[in-house]
C-alpha cells in the first residue's frame, strides 16, 4: 500500500479483488455475499428482538418464560426458521428494573446475539467501549446520555464464551394502551444492549 | 498473553464512540459476507461434505479470533475492526494456497484503477444454500456427554492463571480473581479447537459473578457486578 492511496480506497479494492478471486476459483458464488447481507436485512436483526421485548411487556407469562428459558420462549413465537441459528444457539435475556440495570459487553471480541439483535454496531466493537464498560459502566452510559443512579445495581455481562445475552428493557410510562406492534416500533438495538432506555417519541 | 486479552478495565482512555451503524464503509459488508461464507462452508460441518465448493478448510470464529489476538498489539489497535478481518482473511487465503499474493495484488491494482469493474458471474447455487442454512441452524458448541461439573451454585472459585497462549477465552482482568458460581449450565461445551491453555474438549461452563471492587478496588463504581461465563478449565477449586 502506498501512502498516496487512501486507506479506505485501498481496502475497498482489496476486498473486491478477494471476492472476485473467490468467485473465479469456485469457493463462493457471485451471489453469496449479497445473500448473506440480505439475510441480515430481512431475517436476522433487531426487528426480531423488538418483537420479543414488546411481547414480554404485554404478556407476563411470556416474560417469565423468556427470563427462565429464553430459547423456548423465542421458539414459541412466530419467527422465520433460524431464530436459534448462528450466534443464537444459546441466548439469555436479562431484565432491567428500577433496581437493576444490565449492560452487555464483549471484552475479548464482539460476540452478539445475531438472531435477535442482528450485527453488532460500531460502538459495541470499539476497543475503548470494551475496555471501559467493564470497569466504569455508569460513566460510559452517562456519556451515551443515560444516568444510572448509584442506588441502582449495575450488572455488566461480559459475553466471552458461549452464551449470548440481551437486555429486556423497562417499558416506558405512557405506553399503557399501546399495541404490541406500536411497542415494538420504539424498541431500539441500543436499549436491548443496555446502552439506552426505551423512550416514547416526542 | 497479549495486550488484546487484557483490554477490559484499561485506564486513561477517551470517551467511547457511539457510532450506531454496523458498517461505516460499504466494503466492510463484503468482508463480513466472505467470513460468514467461510464459516458456513467450513470442513468440520457435516452438511458441507456434499457442497460443490472448492473451499476445503476448517474456518470458524476461533480462527478469526486467533488471527486478531495473535497480531502485534500495536497493529491490533491501529487497524479498525473490519480492517483486521480483511488482513486476516486475505492472509489466510494466500497462506493456504487458494490465491497467490501476486494475483491478489494484481486484482487489487485493477480494482483501484476501475473501482466499478464488475465481479465475475456464476457459481453453484448449492454453495449459497449451505451458507444460509448455516446461518439458520448455527454450529452449537453444546455436547451431549456425561460430565459432572466440579462446582455448584454458590461455590467461591478462583480464576486460574494459565500460561499465555496466542488465543484464549479467559479475559485477562479476571485472572487470579475470586468469584461466585451463579449458574451451572447443563451439559458440556467444546471450543472449535484446543487453544493450548485448557479449552477445546467438552467441559462444563459456568456463569460466575464478580464484585467489581474485588477486581479494581476503588477504581470502579458503586454497586457494580460483573457476570462472565467461564470454561471449567479456567477455574480452580473453591477457595
Amino acid at each position: 500500500m502506498t501512502e498516496s492511496i487512501d486507506r479506505e480506497t485501498y481496502s475497498a479494492a482489496r476486498v473486491r479483488a478477494l471476492e472476485s478471486l473467490l468467485i473465479e476459483k469456485g469457493i463462493i458464488t457471485s451471489e453469496t455475499v449479497d445473500k448473506v447481507v440480505e439475510f441480515f436485512e430481512k431475517d436476522m436483526g433487531p426487528f426480531n428482538g423488538a418483537r420479543i421485548v414488546a411481547k414480554a411487556w404485554i404478556d407476563p407469562e411470556f416474560k417469565q418464560k423468556l427470563l427462565e428459558d429464553t430459547p423456548s420462549a423465542i421458539a414459541s413465537m412466530n419467527f422465520p426458521r433460524g431464530m436459534a441459528g448462528a450466534e443464537g444457539e444459546h441466548m439469555k435475556a436479562v431484565e432491567n428494573t428500577p433496581e437493576v440495570y444490565n449492560l452487555i459487553v464483549c471484552t475479548m471480541c464482539s460476540c452478539y446475539p445475531w438472531p435477535v439483535l442482528g450485527l453488532p454496531p460500531y460502538w459495541f466493537k470499539d476497543p475503548t467501549f470494551r475496555a471501559r464498560a467493564i470497569r466504569e459502566p455508569r460513566k460510559v452510559l452517562q456519556e451515551f446520555g443515560l444516568d444510572v443512579p448509584d442506588s441502582t445495581e449495575i450488572r455488566v455481562w461480559d459475553t466471552s464464551a458461549q452464551i449470548r445475552w440481551f437486555v429486556l428493557p423497562e417499558r416506558p410510562t405512557g405506553t399503557e394502551d399501546w399495541t404490541e406492534e406500536q411497542l415494538a416500533a420504539i424498541v431500539t438495538p441500543e436499549a436491548m444492549q443496555g446502552a439506552a432506555k426505551v423512550v416514547v417519541p416526542a | 498473553m497479549k495486550l488484546q486479552h487484557y483490554i477490559g478495565g484499561i485506564e486513561g482512555l477517551a470517551p467511547s464512540s457511539f457510532e450506531k451503524r454496523v458498517f461505516v464503509q460499504p466494503w466492510e459488508k463484503r468482508i463480513f459476507g466472505i467470513h460468514v461464507a467461510m464459516m458456513g462452508l467450513s470442513n468440520h460441518l457435516d452438511a458441507v461434505k456434499t457442497v460443490p465448493t472448492r473451499f476445503k478448510s476448517f474456518w470458524t470464529w476461533g480462527h478469526l479470533r486467533k488471527g486478531a489476538e495473535g497480531m502485534n498489539p500495536f497493529d491490533y489497535f491501529k487497524y479498525r475492526y473490519y480492517e483486521k478481518w480483511l488482513g486476516g482473511i486475505s492472509g489466510f487465503f494466500v497462506e493456504s494456497g487458494y490465491v497467490s499474493k501476486e494475483e491478489l495484488d494484481a486484482k487489487t491494482t485493477a480494482y483501484l484503477e476501475k473501482p466499478d469493474a464488475p465481479l465475475p458471474q456464476g457459481g453453484e447455487p448449492a454453495i449459497d444454500n449451505q451458507v444460509i442454512e448455516y446461518l439458520r441452524i448455527g454450529d452449537s458448541p453444546k455436547c451431549e456427554v456425561d460430565i459432572q461439573p466440579k462446582f455448584k451454585v454458590g461455590d467461591v472459585v478462583t480464576v486460574g492463571n494459565p500460561p499465555p497462549t496466542e488465543h484464549c477465552k479467559l479475559p485477562g482482568y479476571l485472572r487470579t480473581k475470586k468469584g461466585v458460581i451463579d449458574v451451572v449450565y447443563p451439559g458440556a461445551y467444546n471450543y472449535y479447537f484446543p487453544t493450548g491453555d485448557g479449552v477445546g474438549d467438552p467441559m462444563p461452563i459456568y456463569n460466575v459473578k464478580f464484585d467489581s471492587h474485588e477486581i479494581w478496588g476503588n477504581l470502579t463504581e458503586p454497586k457494580t457486578w460483573i457476570y462472565v461465563q467461564i470454561f471449567e478449565a479456567y477455574l480452580e477449586d473453591p477457595a
